[in-house]
Formats: structure tokens, C-alpha cells, sequence
């Protein structure tokens, strides 16, 4: 606005102004007496591989975790079902945060309702919370489906979902075939991608059992049910949109199970719905009448895979987010595994096309030390795409490790992965570690560049190492997700991510004598 | 306006509604309802950034909330880690006292706090961990303050969690500590947490009328600044509904008066600066703050006119927490924009008063939350502009309702005079940014709509 009488900065520049400066100064005498000396020693110390030692020695507390817990995910999957209200069920403060939290990533409204536990509900439990939480809940948002996840609190005092839903009904609050899928979620177990799992399963056995169908895998063919398509915990929207386009490359008939792209990537038209697309609730019996299912997070899914593979009968083909080409030849080997149709010419000359992108590029790529942090099915095809560019994968943490969640698998298959190519050689795989863990690793053992989410910021700048933001959650940028990662252009877009990061450091670190213009 | 200090204690904090056995309303179940006491607790006491703060708990209390408040820090960081105990469930069964002691431990070793805040959780009260007893020994042993928070979530709403973290200062550390014989006594700010650096604009504005900062409780504070808030001569409560318990308290037992105020909008300033000078008690202050206020408020006058200009007659709803929804209505005010909703759902009693006393009796109060309640409003009453925080921010882009974040995770401040001239441009910005026109105009293939709405 030209017609600005005066500057007026905002706190990036404002607050640097001497003014501020000095009054910041001035108020150092209130601080813990330390002098400078004294920091600067605390400082090099905390960057020393000797308390690298003592960090890894670590076991009580847990610094800077990189992991969310189970209802975050439960949320995630309850809105990849049409016109489906999230229903957390446990003290209020947990959905707040998981609002905010999934709406700062995806930068979209987040709704969800809680049953507001008070020390009552502690006491004599959370029974009519739950009730009178599904009746104000239905009143107000008018779903055509709750989704109950429970809180580390109903947890703890063991509340019975399943009987408190049946009293609801019984009450007469909600009428009985109004549907209330469930499942259990305390954040003391698993994390945000186990709670995905165990709400995915949830709804696919609520939805399916109370249809009264009898699974017939591969009766589907005929009707539209050929093929099931399971994203898992996605924080991707742009990837929905990728799958689509292979799966109508092949011309196959399927159904996304769970597809929250439509709540997280709706349009703004004026007027503000609270639920936008997911999977229709009637084409969940059906699916179980498909020729099989492709799962595209396979740690991620697991029980509900073993749910689909048990109750419904069906083949189930499990893989780690497909990343690219090689993982994504797997991707489309699996379509046509499943389906038995043959391999689309357009997406082998998109292949093509990214494959000479990645022939361009890889000079710059070659080499290149990269310490890696997220999800597990997220870390298998960021370790892949690594390994096919030459990059060399180092440090590998994944917070996401607990005992329960098989994290012996993981970590077996990342090193089996990382031992098939000689850039793999120096990597370690850390699993149930934390971002000071990665901070210690980055200061001793440093790398060219960080890939993980936001959270890995501040290890990442003690380190003086460019972060290049792949994952959940994403708070600092905008519109990452919007992008594909998964699949051939997928490939592209992490491609072209990762070698513009290596491009800018060139230009801004670079002597003057190297300035160059043709890169 | 006087300062307030009369009436029982629970319903001047939590309004009307506050039932007679319990000090803050209950939320209601089945809605979209706002953060819980940890929450409230934490909020209270991470701006003390030289502290460390241990959440005792599933990971995940700290895990989706570490380092997500824009309360900006002059210097150290370690209130910006997340440290959790991670209980897990053999913990839940067994008992988390172990491990937690071995984390204060370890963070007493590694980062040398000056004290850690050690906070319960929903599963730790309800397993029944003895925290105050295991931050007394750990505290004892390693000889720096280990504060316990007992404010799990389920007890209530955030603003409970507020007057708890409030409770654990009164107990464990204010009173503990004095100053140094050179440091000027003065005000202590309560309830201004430094969200987008405001109260550094607020001290640079103190300074210059020669009132000094005693302590701030909390937006950048030091622990030890905080240990010696008793020795202060004025307590200035900035955020009413979060800590006015702690101003009434510290005046009960340490005889400091205190007032209610804000420092959004000139009015509101020149009247804190004021009201801070004559509860010093000092005439040669309150001649100094007249002159600041003045010279001040007729600069802002003059630098405000392109801006008014523009702003004159707009409609706003306002949708924020506590005493933002009365003061930021003064500086609405100020700048010719008329409140034609205003959220009342975290106000006190008093607060309500407030936003009576200055807005017309059309305005629209809204009570509870829902998005669709909001939008109602903005709708009915042609409002130009929504004023709100974080969660409803992109119900209002949905809507392509021109929108300002007024709440935690503003980047602009806006306190002061200056903060008033800021909060102009900023509504200026978002009124007048192109993309709206954009927004609102049917593609050029749709034809027979009007281009404006």
C-alpha cells in the first residue's frame, strides 16, 4: 500500500531495532547467573560426542519427541468417511490440541467434538458425558456418522464404549441405526499412526458388520468393487489426487478406503460445510466383495490389513509409502498384480519423463549426506528414493518405535533396504529415539541435509543444516501438501525439492568466483 | 473505569456460570469446545523461558503441543523444548514416580535450569502419582526449585489451568526470591504472555514514563524475576480472566494493589500508564505519564488518519478469548470499526460489563463456539471483516470472510500505540487485499453475476 504514511515492521524486524536490543540486554541480570564463558562451554559441551554418549544413555526422559498420539490419528481416519463428526471421547483439552494441530498442517477447519470429561467423570466414569456428548454433537453438526476415539483419561478408568453407545441407544438418543463406529486409542500406547489403524478398522467393522453382507471377494468385479486403496495416515492431499490418476491410468474400478482429501482441500465457495467428500459409508460393505486390497502404508495399516485379510478374505498387498521410480514400480506392479491388468503406457512415459528428470539432477545429488526423520512407511520410501539418486541416507530416527508397533520389523527392513546399495552403508537406523537424539547425531556426525517435518527445525539450525520439509506435521510452510510425493510425478516434486534446496545453499554459500548462472 | 476488586472470588473469574461447588464452568460434551487445565497451566507458565518444563505423562500431551505458542523470548530457549516423561502402559500399571525423577535428574544435569515446572497430566492424577512429593525430594536434593502443576486436563476448562499455574506461582515462587538492591521496584505485569513481542512494546512505553518493570508473570520471564513479584508496588492484571485470582491474592497477603487493564487501543494505554502512576503514588510519574500519554496519542492521531479514513464505518466480528473481547473493541473503536458480534464464551462477568459499556446495544453476543454460530453472525450482520484466532481462521478463508488473527499465533503486535497502529494496516491489508475481489467474482464464463457481491 503506497499510501503508507510510515514503516511499520513487524517483530522479524522490529524487535531487532537497538532500541529492543538494549532493552533485552538490560534484562539479562535477571537470568541464572552464568557468564558468557560459561555458556559458551555448556554449549560446546552439548555439541561434544562425549554427551552424545550421555544422551544416547538417555532413558527417562524424552526430549523434543517427534510423534503425536492415537486419537490425532483416529481424527485423520474418521474424516475419510463421508459426512463422519469425530468424536474424542475423554477430558476436552486433547481434541483442541488435535484440531489445532491437524488444521496447522493442512491449514483448513479441523471438526471434532469432545465429551468434555470433568473430575466426575473421573469418579463415577464417563458414561453420561458420552451420551449427552453424542446428542449435543448430533443436534448441533448433524453427521450421518460419529466416530468415537477414546483419551489416555476413559482409558485409565475404563470405560466401556461400546455399552455406553449401546445406552445411548437404548436411551433413546440416538436411534438405533444411526451409525457410532469406535475404537479404542489411549495415547500411552502406539502413537498417531497406530490410532489411524485403529479407527480405519474400527469403521470398516462397524460398517461392514451391522450391513449384514457375507464378504464374497471378487463378486465385486462386476459392480465397481474391484480394488481397495488404503493411503493410511496421509499427510498429503496431493497424494489422494496422484493415486486417482494411476488407478484411472489402468482403468480399474476401486474405492479409496478413507480419503480425508476432501475435508483437507476443500474449496473456499463462500460458504463453509463442515464435512467435504470421503468415502461413501455404503461402499464399505461392498468393499469386502473386492478382488483385493492395496495398502500404501503398510506399518501404518497393519491391523487393519490383518482385519481385511481375516474377515473379509480378501489378498491383501501391503507397501511403504511408494516414493520414487523404484517404489513406485512396485506401486504400479502391485495394481497389476491385483487386478490383472497390464501396465498403462501413460504412466510408463511419465516414468520416462522423471527418469530423465532424475538424470538431469543427479549430479548435484550424488553424494550428498542426508539424516532422515518421520513415520516408518514414510522412512522406507525416502530411504528408497535416497538410495536410487545417490544420495546416502545417515541418520535415520523414527519416534514412532514402539514395542508394540513391531519396530524390530522396521528397522530390519530399513537396514536390509540400506544394504542393498553401497550409499547406504553408513546409515544407522534409530528407532523410539527423540530430535535431541538427531541433534547430537547432526553436530558429530554432520550431514548436507535434514529431511524430516517442521519439529526438525531447531535441531536442524543448531546444526547449520537446510531442512527440506517432507512429512506430518508441516507447520511452517504452506501448501507442501497440496503436492504429490507419491508416484512418478511424485518423484518429480521431491525431486525438484530436494535439488533446488542443494542449488540455493550453492548460491548462498558460495565465494563469489562460483556464482554461476547455468547450473 | 475503577479497579476492580469486590464480589466473591469464583464467579469474578469464571462469570455467571459459575456453579457454587466448582470455580470455572464445566464444558458442555458434544462440542467443539477449547483447550483443558494442562493446557491452561502450561500456557501460564512457558513463557518463563529460562525454566525447563516437564510434562509428566503419555507422550503426547507434550508431543502435539511442544513448541506451538508465538511467546517470544529476548533470550534463553529452553522453555521451547518438549520434555515428557513418556509413560507408557506397564508405567500406567506399575508407577511413573521412577521415571520421573530420573528426568528431573537429567534435566537438572544437562541444562542447569534455574527451576523446573514439572506438570501432571489426566493419567498421572488419575493413577495417583505423588508429583508434589517427588519435585520436593528431587528438589531438595538437586537444590533449584522443582515446581509441580497440578492442573490435569480433565479438572476443566483452560482457564481453571490458568488460576492453577497462578496457585503454583503464589505457593512455590513468588515470595522465595529478592532483589538486588539496585533494581527500581515498580509493576508487575500479570497475564501478558509476549505473543508476538507485545510486551516489549508495552516496557519500552513504562520505561519511557519511568515506571519500571518489577516482574513479569509471564511473557519473557526469568524464573528468578518472578521470585521477588512481592516486592512490587503495583500489580497491573492484563489478562483478567486467567489470573486476577493471583492480583487478589498477592494484595491480600503482601498488601499490592492492583487494576485491571489493557493496552489495546490509545485509550486503553493512556489509561493502564495512568492507573499505574497513581497506584505509585507519584506525582512527578503521573505528570510524566501525561506527557507521554499526550505526545503519544496525538502522534497516533496524525498517523492514524489514512487509516481511518479507509477503515471508517467497516463492520467486525470479534471472536477471541477473555479481556481481548472488551479492549480490542476499544481499539476497534478508535479506528472507526463498528463490533457487530462479539464471542463471550471465555469473558467474566466483568468482561461482559466491559463489552457492554462499548459496544451498542445491536451488537450480537456469542455465547459458545461452533463455527457455524460464528458465521452466522459475520452473515446477519454484513460484517466486513472477522476477528478471531487460529482454529477459526480457515473457516473464515472458506467463507472468504476477510479474516485477522488476534490469538496466540499472531506475528503482529499490537499493544501500545504503536501496537494500534499496526492493528490498522493490518485491517486495512486484509480488507483491501485483491484477493477478495478475486474471491467473490464468479469465473468470467459464469455469466449473470454480478462482478461485487
Amino acid at each position: 500500500m503506497s499510501k503508507d504514511r510510515l514503516e511499520i515492521p513487524d517483530y522479524n524486524s522490529l524487535f531487532s531495532e537497538h532500541r529492543f536490543v538494549e532493552q533485552r540486554l538490560n534484562k539479562q541480570q535477571f537470568e541464572a547467573p552464568c557468564s558468557e564463558q560459561e555458556t559458551a562451554e555448556a554449549l560446546a559441551y552439548s555439541q561434544s560426542a562425549e554427551y552424545m554418549e550421555k544422551n544416547f544413555n538417555r532413558k527417562a526422559v524424552v526430549i523434543n519427541p517427534h510423534k503425536a498420539c492415537q486419537p490425532l490419528g483416529s481424527i485423520m481416519a474418521a474424516l475419510g468417511f463421508e459426512k463422519t463428526l469425530p468424536f474424542v471421547h475423554g477430558s476436552q483439552g486433547c481434541n483442541s490440541y488435535f484440531r489445532s494441530h491437524l488444521s496447522r498442517h493442512f491449514k483448513e477447519p479441523t471438526p471434532a467434538v469432545s465429551s468434555s470429561m470433568t473430575e466426575d467423570a473421573a469418579v463415577f466414569g464417563g458414561m453420561s458425558n458420552l451420551i449427552d456428548g453424542l446428542e449435543n454433537s448430533i443436534a448441533l453438526y448433524k453427521p450421518e456418522m460419529v466416530a468415537v476415539c477414546t483419551t489416555c483419561m476413559a482409558e485409565v478408568i475404563g470405560d466401556d464404549l461400546s455399552s455406553f453407545i449401546g445406552n445411548a441407544r437404548n436411551k433413546g438418543v440416538i436411534s438405533g441405526d444411526f451409525p457410532v463406529a469406535f475404537c479404542n486409542t489411549p495415547s500411552f500406547v502406539g502413537s498417531h499412526i497406530s490410532g489411524y489403524d485403529a479407527m480405519m478398522k474400527g469403521i470398516l467393522s462397524y460398517l461392514y458388520e451391522r450391513s449384514g453382507l457375507e464378504a464374497a471377494p471378487g463378486s465385486g468385479e462386476e459392480t465397481g468393487e474391484k480394488l481397495n486403496v488404503m493411503l493410511g495416515f496421509e499427510p498429503y492431499t496431493g497424494n489422494f489426487a496422484e493415486i486417482s490418476k494411476i488407478l484411472q491410468a489402468f482403468d480399474t474400478k476401486y474405492t479409496l478406503l478413507g480419503d480425508h482429501s476432501g475435508n483437507y482441500d476443500s474449496p473456499a465457495t463462500g460458504e463453509y460445510e463442515y464435512y467435504y467428500g470421503g468415502t461413501r459409508l455404503a461402499d464399505v460393505p461392498l468393499a469386502a466383495n473386492a478382488l483385493g486390497t492395496l495398502s500404501l502404508q503398510k506399518y501404518t495399516l497393519k491391523k487393519t490389513q490383518d482385519y481385511i485379510t481375516g474377515t473379509w478374505k480378501q489378498q491383501v498387498t501391503a507397501l511403504s509409502t511408494p516414493l520414487g521410480i523404484t517404489g513406485t514400480d512396485k506401486l504400479l506392479e502391485a495394481i497389476s498384480g491385483l487386478t490383472g491388468l497390464p501396465l498403462p503406457a501413460s504412466l510408463l512415459e511419465e516414468r520416462g519423463r522423471v527418469v530423465d528428470a532424475l538424470t538431469d539432477s543427479h549430479p548435484y545429488l550424488h553424494g550428498k549426506r542426508v539424516a532422515l526423520v518421520g513415520d516408518p512407511d514414510l522412512l522406507i520410501g525416502l530411504i528408497g528414493f535416497c538410495l536410487e539418486v545417490g544420495m546416502e541416507p545417515v541418520h535415520i530416527v523414527c519416534s514412532n518405535g514402539d514395542v508394540e508397533f513391531d519396530n524390530v520389523k522396521f528397522k530390519e527392513e530399513a537396514e536390509a533396504l540400506l544394504a542393498t546399495s553401497p550409499y547406504g552403508s553408513e546409515a544407522a537406523v534409530y528407532v523410539g529415539n527423540d530430535l535431541w537424539h538427531m541433534r547430537s547425531l547432526l553436530l558429530n556426525d554432520p550431514v548436507d541435509l535434514a529431511i524430516g517435518s517442521s519439529h526438525l527445525k531447531f535441531a536442524a539450525k543448531d546444526a547449520s543444516v537446510p531442512l527440506i520439509r517432507v512429512g506430518f506435521p508441516i507447520f511452517d510452510r504452506h501448501h507442501m501438501h497440496r503436492y504429490p510425493i507419491l508416484g512418478y510425478q511424485g518423484a518429480l516434486n521431491l525431486l525438484s525439492l530436494i535439488v533446488n534446496t542443494v542449488l540455493d545453499e550453492l548460491d548462498r554459500n558460495n565465494s563469489g568466483f562460483n556464482y554461476d548462472l547455468v547450473r | 473505569m475503577d479497579p476492580v476488586r469486590k464480589v466473591d472470588f469464583d464467579s469474578e473469574a469464571c462469570g455467571s456460570q459459575a456453579p457454587k461447588s466448582k470455580p470455572c464452568p464445566r464444558p458442555k460434551p458434544g462440542e467443539a469446545a477449547g483447550g483443558c487445565s494442562f493446557d491452561g497451566a502450561q500456557i501460564t507458565l512457558l513463557p518463563i523461558m529460562d525454566a525447563a518444563h516437564l510434562v509428566h505423562g503419555p507422550i503426547a500431551c507434550a508431543g502435539n503441543s511442544w513448541e506451538s505458542r508465538g511467546t517470544l523470548s529476548s533470550g534463553p530457549s529452553l522453555s521451547q523444548y518438549g520434555f515428557a516423561t513418556d509413560l507408557n502402559d506397564s508405567d500406567i500399571i506399575f508407577g511413573g514416580e521412577k521415571k520421573l525423577k530420573e528426568s528431573i535428574d537429567y534435566i537438572a544435569g544437562r541444562f542447569a535450569p534455574p527451576a523446573i515446572f514439572v506438570y501432571s497430566t489426566c493419567v498421572t492424577a488419575l493413577i495417583g502419582e505423588d508429583m508434589d512429593a517427588v519435585c520436593k525430594e528431587a528438589g531438595d536434593r538437586l537444590g533449584i526449585p522443582v515446581v509441580p502443576v497440578n492442573s490435569p486436563g480433565f479438572v476443566g476448562s483452560k482457564n481453571l489451568g490458568n488460576r492453577l499455574a497462578g496457585d503454583a506461582l503464589l505457593q512455590y515462587v513468588i515470595g522465595t526470591g529478592d532483589p538486588e538492591p539496585e533494581i527500581p521496584l515498580g509493576v508487575n505485569l500479570i497475564g501478558e504472555y509476549n505473543i508476538a513481542g507485545e510486551m516489549w512494546d508495552i516496557e519500552k512505553l513504562m520505561n519511557s514514563a519511568g515506571i519500571s518493570v518489577t516482574s513479569r508473570i509471564t511473557g519473557d520471564a526469568r524464573y528468578k524475576e518472578i521470585t521477588w513479584a512481592h516486592h512490587a508496588k503495583v500489580n497491573m492484571v492484563v489478562c483478567s480472566r486467567a489470573l486476577l485470582g493471583l492480583a487478589r491474592e498477592m494484595e491480600a497477603k503482601y498488601g499490592i494493589p492492583f487494576f485491571e487493564g489493557s493496552f489495546y487501543g490509545a485509550k486503553e494505554t493512556t489509561y493502564s500508564l495512568r492507573q499505574m502512576a497513581y497506584l505509585m503514588n507519584d506525582r512527578e510519574m503521573e505528570r510524566r505519564v501525561d506527557r507521554l500519554t499526550e505526545r503519544e496519542e496525538s502522534r497516533l492521531a496524525q498517523d492514524l488518519r489514512p487509516y481511518r479514513k479507509m477503515l471508517k464505518g467497516k463492520k467486525a466480528v470479534l471472536y477471541t478469548g477473555g479481556v481481548k473481547s472488551w479492549s480490542v473493541i476499544s481499539a476497534l473503536k478508535e479506528l472507526g470499526v463498528q463490533v457487530v458480534g462479539v464471542g463471550t464464551n471465555k469473558s467474566t462477568e466483568d468482561d461482559v460489563r466491559r463489552i457492554a459499556d462499548r459496544v451498542g446495544d445491536d451488537t450480537e453476543y456469542i455465547p459458545e463456539g461452533g463455527a457455524s454460530r460464528i458465521l452466522k453472525t459475520v452473515r446477519e450482520r454484513k460484517a466486513d471483516i472477522m476477528i478471531a484466532g487460529g482454529r477459526n481462521m480457515y473457516v473464515a478463508m472458506k467463507e472468504q470472510i476477510p479474516f485477522i488473527d488476534i490469538n496466540q499465533e499472531r506475528h503482529k503486535a499490537y499493544a501500545g500505540y504503536e501496537g494500534l497502529l499496526r492493528l490498522a494496516k493490518e485491517l486495512t491489508y486484509s480488507l483491501a487485499n485483491p484477493v477478495w475481489r478475486l474471491a467473490a467474482s464468479p469465473a468470467p464464463w459464469d455469466k449473470g453475476v454480478p462482478y461485487d457481491r
